[in-house]
C-alpha cells in the first residue's frame, strides 16, 4: 500500500459522519429490503385471500347450480308425468286409440335405442411407453439405417424420381 | 477468572435450568389436564368450521329415462341472533307470509345471541320456492322504498334462508310400491323405506363427508367434490305401468275385489316391466302410510303377500310330472269325479266327473282329481324336490324392500300330511307370492332357465352407467318339457275359447281358483283368483300374473282375472312393439 492511499484511509476513518452514512446506508438497504419482501408478501397474500374468497364463492355457486339443475329436472317431471300428459290430452280433446286398431309398418334396419343416463365404463386408453430405436436398436441396425438415410441414397434422396 | 465468578455463574445457570425445566413440567401438564381438549377444540373453532355434507340423494329413472325420484329445492327459513335489526318486522313479515305465530317468532327474534350456544334460531323449514319469492320481493322492496327523515327504513336484517333438497316423487302414487319412499322430514337420519329406496339406500345415499373451511382466506382451498349419490335406472317402463294400474283400477271396480296385483314380467331376463297392486300411496305424502296400509295390508303385495294361488300352481305340479317322465302329453286319466289320498276325498271344482282325459284335458279343465293323481305318480320327494328347485322354500331375491315367503312344509314336517300332496297340486294348502309364481313359471315361458327377478336395470355411478346382468337362478325343468307345456296350455286356453284370448297373439296360461283359508276352514263364497300367461308363446316376451282378492261379480279366476289378462295383453303388446303373430312370423320368414 503506498502513501497516497494510506492518507485516504486514513482520512476516511478519520471523518466520523463517514462512518454514521456507511451505517445509515446499510441499516436503510436492509429496511428497504425487508419493505421490498414484506410489500410483495402483502401483495401475494392479497392476492390468495381474493382467490379464496372467489373459490368460496364459486363453490356456493357450483352448489346453488346443482340445487338448480335438481329443482328444474324435478319441475320438468312433474309438468310431464303421466297423469299430467293425460289430462293434457284429456284437454285437447285426445282420445286414446284402440290397441286393435293399432297398424304396424316394419321399418328395415331400424332398431330402437335402450336409454343410457351415462356413457359405459372403460378401460382409459393409456399409451403405451414408446422406446427410442437407440435403446433397442444394434449397431447393426443404427448404421444399416443411418447408411440408407444418407443425401443420395434411395430413400434418402430427395430428388423427385420420375 | 475466580472461584467466586465461576459460583455465580453455576447458580445462574442452575436458575435457568430450573425454571425451564418448571415451563416444560408446566406444559406437559396443562396439555394433560381434562380441559385441554376442550381448549383445542375451541381453538379449532377460531381458525374454522367442520361441517358433514350429506351428497344429494340419487335419482331413480324408469328404463325409458323418466325422472321417477329426484331433488326440488326447498328453503330453511331461520333468525340469525347476531344481526337481528328489526324483530317486529321480521316477526310481522314472516307471521303474514309463512303462517307462523306473531308472538313466538318475536321472542325468537327477541332472544339474545350468545356466543358458541345460540347463535341461530330455525323457525319453518321445508318452506316452499313461492314463500321465499315473496320474501324476497318484501326484501327487495324495504330496499328500495323511499323513506322520510324521521322515519327508519323497515329491514328484515337477521331473517335467513337457507336452500336444500327435498325428495320428490313426480309421478305421485304411480309405482309408489316399486320405489319406497325416503323418510325426507329427518333431515339427518332419514332413509329409505320399501322398494328401490330400502334396498339401494346406501347406494342413493351417498358417502358422507367431513368438510373443513377455514376463516382465513388465503387457506382456503378448492374444496373436494363431494359426489352425488348413486342413480338408478329401472326396468320397469312409466306407460306400462300407468296402463297396467289403470287396468287394475277398472278390475277392481268392476269385479268389487277387495284388492288385485298384476304383474309383468319378462321371463328372458328376470326384469320386471310393471308392477301394479293396491293400495298404493303417494310417496311425497309418506307420513300418510299408516292411514292407507291399515292392518296387516303390506306395503307392496306381490313381493310380501302370501297367498294360496290356485290352479294357476298346477303349470307347476305339471311342468314336474312332464319333467320326470311321469307323465306325458298323451297319458289318458280317467277321472270318475274323486280321488282319496291320505283319507280325505279330493273332487274337481265342480264335483263332477270328466272320464277319459289326457293332460292338456286335464289342464283345460282344471281337474284337481287328476292333479292330485299326476302329484302321487310324481311322488313325495320328487314333488317338493321340484318345488324347491322352482324356489318355494325361499325369497326371491328381487332388489326390492320387504320381501317375504311362506315356508315350504315338506314331508317329514309336523305340520305336513299326506293329503297336502294332493293339495299342493292344485294350488292350495301351500303359500306362494306373486313374484314367486312368476319366477317359476317364468322357467315354463324360457325354455327351462329361471332367472333372477329384478327391477333395476343399471346404476349410475361418477358418471358411468353400469348394467345388471340378468342371473339365471336355475334350471328346474328341461326346454323340452318348458316347449311342451306351453304348447298345451296354448291348446287348452284356445279349445276352451278363454277370454284370456288376444286376437292376433298366441298366449299360454291358466286360471286360478283359490279358496280362502279361514279359522273355521276354507270358505268357497269368496276366493281368491288368478291367471298366468305368457307369450308370443313361441318366443316369450312378457308373463302377465293377475290376481284379484276376493271378487263380487264371481269366484271364478276364469270370469274375473282371465279378461284382465287380455286386456293387459291387448294395450301391452302395444306399448311393448309386439306385432301380431302373422306380422311377426311373416317378418322373421323374411329376414331367413
Amino acid at each position: 500500500m503506498n502513501m497516497k492511499t494510506k492518507n485516504i484511509i486514513q482520512a476516511y476513518r478519520q471523518a466520523p459522519w463517514r462512518m454514521q452514512l456507511q451505517w445509515i446506508g446499510i441499516f436503510l438497504l436492509i429496511l428497504m429490503s425487508i419493505a421490498v419482501i414484506a410489500g410483495v408478501y402483502l401483495s401475494l397474500s392479497g392476492k390468495a385471500a381474493i382467490t379464496g374468497r372467489r373459490i368460496q364463492s364459486l363453490e356456493y355457486q357450483v352448489s346453488a347450480l346443482e340445487l338448480q339443475i335438481n329443482d328444474l329436472a324435478s319441475q320438468l317431471a312433474y309438468a310431464s308425468s303421466a297423469r299430467v300428459m293425460s289430462e293434457r290430452a284429456a284437454a285437447l280433446n285426445m282420445v286414446q286409440r284402440d290397441p286393435a286398431q293399432a297398424i304396424y309398418l316394419e321399418v328395415p334396419g331400424y332398431s330402437p335405442e335402450s336409454f343410457s343416463l351415462a356413457p359405459a365404463p372403460t378401460v382409459d386408453n393409456i399409451p403405451s411407453p414408446s422406446i427410442l430405436p437407440e435403446f433397442t436398436a444394434s449397431l447393426w441396425d443404427w448404421l444399416a439405417d443411418t447408411l440408407s438415410n444418407l443425401p443420395g441414397t434411395a430413400q434418402g434422396s430427395q430428388e423427385a424420381q420420375p | 477468572m475466580n472461584n467466586m465468578s465461576w459460583s455465580r455463574y453455576i447458580l445462574i445457570l442452575v436458575v435457568f435450568v430450573l425454571v425451564a425445566g418448571g415451563v416444560g413440567v408446566r406444559m406437559v401438564s396443562i396439555q394433560n389436564i381434562p380441559a385441554a381438549q376442550t381448549i383445542l377444540e375451541s381453538s379449532k373453532k377460531l381458525v374454522g368450521v367442520t361441517q358433514t355434507i350429506y351428497p344429494e340423494r340419487g335419482s331413480i329413472y324408469d328404463a325409458q329415462g323418466r325422472l321417477l325420484a329426484g331433488n326440488e329445492t326447498v328453503y330453511e327459513v331461520g333468525l340469525d341472533l347476531r344481526s337481528i335489526a328489526q324483530p317486529e318486522t321480521i316477526a310481522s313479515v314472516v307471521s303474514s307470509v309463512l303462517g307462523l305465530d306473531y308472538s313466538t317468532t318475536l321472542v325468537y327474534a327477541k332472544t339474545e345471541a350468545i356466543d358458541d350456544e345460540k347463535l341461530y334460531i330455525v323457525l319453518d323449514s321445508f318452506v316452499d320456492k313461492e314463500k321465499i319469492a315473496q320474501l324476497e320481493l318484501i326484501e327487495e322492496d324495504y330496499k328500495n322504498r323511499t323513506i322520510g327523515r324521521n322515519e327508519t327504513r323497515p329491514s328484515l336484517e337477521g331473517l335467513i334462508w337457507t336452500p336444500y333438497n327435498k325428495r320428490s316423487y313426480p309421478e305421485g302414487d304411480m309405482g309408489a310400491n316399486m320405489l319406497g319412499f325416503y323418510s325426507f322430514l329427518d333431515r339427518v337420519d332419514g332413509r329409505g323405506y320399501y322398494g328401490v329406496e330400502e334396498s339401494y339406500n346406501d347406494l342413493l345415499a351417498g358417502t358422507p363427508k367431513q368438510v373443513y373451511t377455514p376463516f382465513d382466506p388465503q387457506k382456503i382451498t378448492s374444496g373436494d367434490d363431494i359426489p352425488p349419490g348413486a342413480s338408478l335406472v329401472l326396468t320397469f317402463d312409466r306407460e306400462i305401468q300407468a296402463m297396467v294400474e289403470q287396468q287394475l283400477a277398472e278390475a277392481i271396480e268392476w269385479s268389487g275385489a277387495e284388492s288385485g296385483t298384476i304383474l309383468v314380467y319378462n321371463p328372458e331376463d328376470g326384469s320386471i316391466i310393471a308392477m301394479a297392486t293396491t293400495p298404493r300411496m303417494d310417496p311425497n305424502y309418506y307420513w300418510t302410510q299408516g292411514e292407507v296400509f291399515t292392518g296387516n295390508t303390506p306395503f307392496n303385495r306381490p313381493v310380501s303377500e302370501t297367498y294360496e294361488p290356485g290352479s294357476v300352481f298346477k303349470v307347476l305340479t305339471m311342468a314336474s310330472a312332464l319333467d320326470a317322465g311321469a307323465v306325458k302329453p298323451e297319458t289318458v286319466f280317467t277321472d270318475t269325479g274323486s280321488i282319496m289320498v291320505g283319507g280325505t276325498t279330493i273332487t274337481n271344482w265342480n264335483y263332477g266327473a270328466w272320464g277319459d282325459q289326457d293332460m292338456t284335458g286335464c289342464m283345460q279343465h282344471s281337474l284337481n282329481v287328476c292333479l292330485s293323481w299326476i302329484a302321487m305318480q310324481l311322488g313325495a320327494d320328487r314333488f317338493y324336490t321340484y318345488l324347491k328347485n322352482f324356489g318355494f322354500d325361499r325369497n326371491t331375491g328381487i332388489d326390492l324392500g320387504g320381501e317375504s315367503h311362506w315356508p315350504l312344509k315338506l314331508p317329514g314336517d309336523n305340520q305336513w300330511y299326506e293329503v297336502d300332496l294332493a293339495t299342493n297340486s292344485f294350488g292350495q294348502g301351500i303359500s306362494v307370492t306373486p313374484i314367486q309364481m312368476a319366477m317359476a313359471i317364468g322357467a315354463v315361458a324360457n325354455e327351462g332357465r329361471m332367472m333372477a327377478p329384478h327391477i333395476v336395470k343399471a346404476i349410475v355411478i361418477d358418471g358411468h352407467q353400469y348394467e345388471i346382468n340378468p342371473v339365471i337362478v336355475g334350471n328346474p325343468i328341461k326346454a323340452e318339457t318348458a316347449e311342451t307345456l306351453t304348447r298345451m296350455l296354448v291348446t287348452s286356453l284356445e279349445e276352451e275359447s278363454s277370454i284370456a284370448l288376444v286376437e292376433g297373439y298366441t298366449v299360454a296360461g291358466k286360471t286360478g281358483t283359490a279358496e280362502i283359508p279361514t279359522p273355521f276352514g276354507y270358505t268357497s263364497s269368496v276366493t281368491n283368483t288368478s291367471f298366468v300367461g305368457w307369450g308370443p308363446a313361441e318366443d316369450p316376451k312378457f308373463l302377465v300374473y293377475v290376481w284379484l282378492e276376493k271378487p263380487t261379480i264371481s269366484i271364478w279366476g276364469s270370469e274375473v282375472a282371465a279378461p284382465v289378462f287380455s286386456k293387459v295383453v291387448q294395450n301391452l303388446v302395444v306399448l311393448m312393439d309386439i306385432p301380431p303373430d302373422q306380422i311377426r312370423l311373416q317378418a322373421s320368414a323374411e329376414d331367413k
